[in-house]
């Protein structure tokens, strides 16, 4: 919390310790939300649903997603498996289970309560998908892993609702109301403490794990931080896509030292940032 | 502007012998690398990665043979880094005595991407974006080749990989197809199949490995489906598409569809020269899309030569290498010996092929008839005693089964065993070599042996002598 000191009120200094214990004793919780919940319960009803809209559906939810993972991932389905893909998951474990395995993470766990932070939640989920699709494309001009980037972007800031959440918990238990700011202050600090949290609970793969863990100081990771260095490039290339800085477009990140050290040279950074409207198709079309 | 007296473009195999060489006569040499890493596409996504994934295979399919010695599974989506787990070791340490061996002979190492602006300009391209001229009184250009993508073959790296991007792959799929036929493919899908992927190769020749004789392949071919893959030889592929949710679907010309959880194009290789504008400097390319040298290695420009891959086939690190090293020296005016046209071809597949010489089809029809003595490793000691399938040596002569004109071996060792008949090769030695001298015993070496012996029975004159 040294980082936070003067910054914060003392409200905020409190909800700020409070966080801190949530960490410590690992009671970070990650809701679903119902409206995704509600969808995978009427594609399952529909017998003209197929893997493709599921795999569209859960996909499009960050939380959801990394659920079903987990649960994919746990040795009562696949024994000694890492699946880091949903296609994969529903291939190897066909749609139905797929299908049982959101249902069943939905009815069993809380939904996000987080008054006040609705709309940050949302940038949040739109960052990290962009983040994920971005993933795949810098990992594709690098030749570096393609599949595993999804995943990892897809996660890499899921800290962010989950301390959100916690937030507005505390915030109604202890009558400490914080702003938007100071919310925001705590977000950061905390958003990957927490991600590494949830998803090494979650069972997560190693290499999703690394990047939630390293994609801000990816130079730090001693075993992965080639995907953690895509994830911090698609990281600031879904923000600046999403949010413009100074109404500038993709090419004011051409400088970023990220790209020196993927290797990407100019030209191939303006390959790159070329496939902005397939991110886009594919931003709206996750989106359901 | 800095001034050189050699600049070497491309840090591989033949580009680090090129510079090491030049700057032992004493130059100034300037190595150009475009990525972080010195060692080319040999060392880091081709020849050492893919050796080191067939190391662990060759474990696995050891284990599985000897299930009865111990319970061994291979854990269904084992990641990729686990069966290449000494690769970062072999990488590093690779690296350190390639960074060790430029600095003490004071090589300046340029990281950037070189594109000629005339016969002796040389503009580099750093990573982040600013350039720098040089200039050189000769170059070697060792930027060695890129996979090559037919147009009917979407390789995204995600679910359609080249070589150059198939170890990017974070498991195991549970099925690949692999198209081509040559050493790549050959050595790929040999590789998966051991490790318990289920493949299939597609090519549009009969048999894989083309130039080597039939009776090899076969056998390879044999071990590959033994191992539970699938050749299929004979099929042009029209079509590779995603279905956008688990497999890629590739549909042949006759109509076979084929699925699988990945693609491997490994359809050939190409020069890769596409920034570097070798047009300014005086230097093109031949109809095979390979820049053209003399047996200098000399291109149309007087002071500029060539090696290794971007030269054309044999394109193997071995040849590459002494090709390096000779275009400095032509380069230079250092004089050299002939090189060596008996260059052996290594392909790491499993089981192993190797080749010296000439193939039996080659001889024939250099030399009308020939005689040809032939080793199964299942009747040697050795290959009992290992449980060697598959294998086979086989020794060619000339029609008086005296002069060795090439030697082939298919079978684990082969690529080691071959340097027996290679020696015996250079040396102008009779056949007979092999049965007079005395090798260990048991060791495949017996192979030629026994191979030297059916060739010695088939001389007419000396039939009833052995």
């Amino acid at each position: 919390m040294t980082d936070l000191n003067g910054k914060l009120s003392d409200n905020g200094i409190e909800v700020a310790s409070l966080l801190e214990q949530q960490l410590i004793s690992k009671q970070v919780d990650v809701p679903l939300l119902p409206d995704v919940a509600s969808r995978v319960l009427s594609l399952s009803s529909d017998p003209d649903s197929d893997a493709a809209q599921l795999a569209k559906l859960i996909q499009s939810d960050q939380a959801l997603a990394g659920h079903v993972m987990r649960i994919a991932n746990s040795a009562a389905y696949t024994p000694n498996a890492s699946m880091v893909s949903l296609q994969q998951a529903i291939a190897r474990l066909g749609m139905n289970l797929i299908t049982e395995i959101a249902l069943a993470a939905s009815v069993n766990a809380k939904l996000f309560k987080a008054p006040g932070f609705e709309s940050r939640i949302a940038e949040i989920w739109s960052h990290a998908l962009c983040t994920a699709l971005w993933g795949k494309e810098i990992s594709r001009a690098s030749k570096k892993n393609v599949e595993a980037s999804f995943l990892c972007g897809l996660l890499h800031s899921i800290g962010r609702p989950a301390i959100l959440q916690g937030l507005a918990e505390l915030e109604i238990k202890h009558e400490a109301t914080l702003g938007q700011d100071e919310a925001r202050l705590l977000e950061d600090h905390y958003h990957v403490a927490f991600g590494e949290a949830i998803v090494e609970r979650w069972g997560m793969p190693v290499i999703v794990q690394q990047s939630v863990k390293y994609y801000l100081n990816y130079q730090e990771s001693e075993t992965n931080s080639e995907q953690a260095t895509v994830i911090h490039a698609a990281s600031k290339v879904a923000e600046q896509m999403l949010w413009p800085k100074d109404g500038e477009d993709l090419t004011s990140l051409k400088e970023d030292s990220v790209f020196a050290d993927l290797n990407l040279y100019a030209d191939e950074i303006d390959m790159l940032f070329e496939k902005e409207d397939v991110v886009k198709a594919g931003l709206e079309a996750m989106r359901v | 502007m800095r001034q050189f007296d050699v600049i070497v473009i491309g840090s591989g195999p033949a580009g680090q012998k090129a510079a090491v060489q030049a700057a032992k006569a004493g130059k100034t040499v300037a190595l150009v690398e475009r990525d972080q890493l010195l060692g080319g596409a040999c060392v880091h996504r081709g020849t050492i990665p893919s050796k080191t994934l067939r190391e662990n295979a060759l474990r696995v399919k050891k284990m599985r043979e000897n299930a009865a010695l111990c319970s061994f599974e291979l854990a269904e989506d084992i990641e990729m880094s686990t069966l290449i787990d000494r690769l970062n070791l072999v990488l590093k340490a690779h690296d350190g005595f390639m960074v060790n061996q430029i600095e003490r002979n004071k090589i300046e190492r340029v990281h950037g991407r070189a594109k000629f602006l005339s016969a002796h300009e040389l503009e580099i391209t750093k990573v982040k974006g600013e350039a720098e001229v040089i200039k050189g009184d000769s170059f070697v250009i060792a930027s060695g080749s890129i996979p090559r993508h037919p147009d009917n073959v979407p390789v995204d790296h995600e679910h359609v990989f080249d070589s150059d991007s198939i170890l990017s792959m974070l498991y195991l799929p549970t099925s690949l197809t692999v198209l081509g036929g040559g050493v790549i493919a050959s050595e790929y899908a040999s590789i998966f199949q051991a490790l318990g992927v289920k493949v299939t190769m597609i090519d549009r020749y009969p048999l894989p490995l083309g130039f080597m004789d039939g009776d090899l392949t076969e056998k390879f071919v044999h071990a590959f489906q033994e191992m539970g893959g699938t050749w299929m030889g004979g099929k042009n592929v029209v079509d590779v598409k995603w279905d956008g949710l688990s497999q890629v679907i590739t549909t042949c010309d006759d109509g076979t569809v084929v699925r699988s959880s990945k693609l491997l194009c490994a359809a050939g290789r190409t020069a890769n020269v596409g920034d570097l504008a070798i047009e300014k400097a005086g230097v093109s390319l031949n109809d095979s899309g390979n820049i053209s040298v003399d047996e200098m290695l000399q291109t149309k420009a007087p002071h500029i030569y060539a090696a290794g891959d971007v030269i054309g086939p044999p394109s193997l690190a071995s040849a590459s290498m002494e090709q390096g090293r000779r275009a400095s020296c032509n380069a230079l005016g250092i004089e050299v010996g002939p090189m060596s046209k008996m260059i052996p071809s290594g392909i790491y597949g499993i089981p192993e092929l190797s080749a010296v010489g000439l193939t039996e089809q080659q001889a024939s029809k250099v030399f009308g008839k020939v005689l040809v003595g032939k080793a199964n490793f299942e009747e040697i000691s050795r290959g009992q005693i290992s449980g060697i399938n598959d294998g086979m040596l086989k020794i060619i002569c000339d029609a008086d089964g005296q002069k060795i004109l090439g030697v082939q071996i298919v079978g684990e060792g082969a690529t080691e065993l071959i340097h027996i008949g290679q020696m015996a090769m250079l040396a102008d030695s009779p056949v007979d070599i092999f049965v007079e001298s005395i090798f260990n015993f048991p060791t495949l070496a017996e192979a030629y042996r026994v191979a030297a012996l059916a060739i010695i029975g088939q001389r007419s004159l000396n039939a009833d002598k052995y």
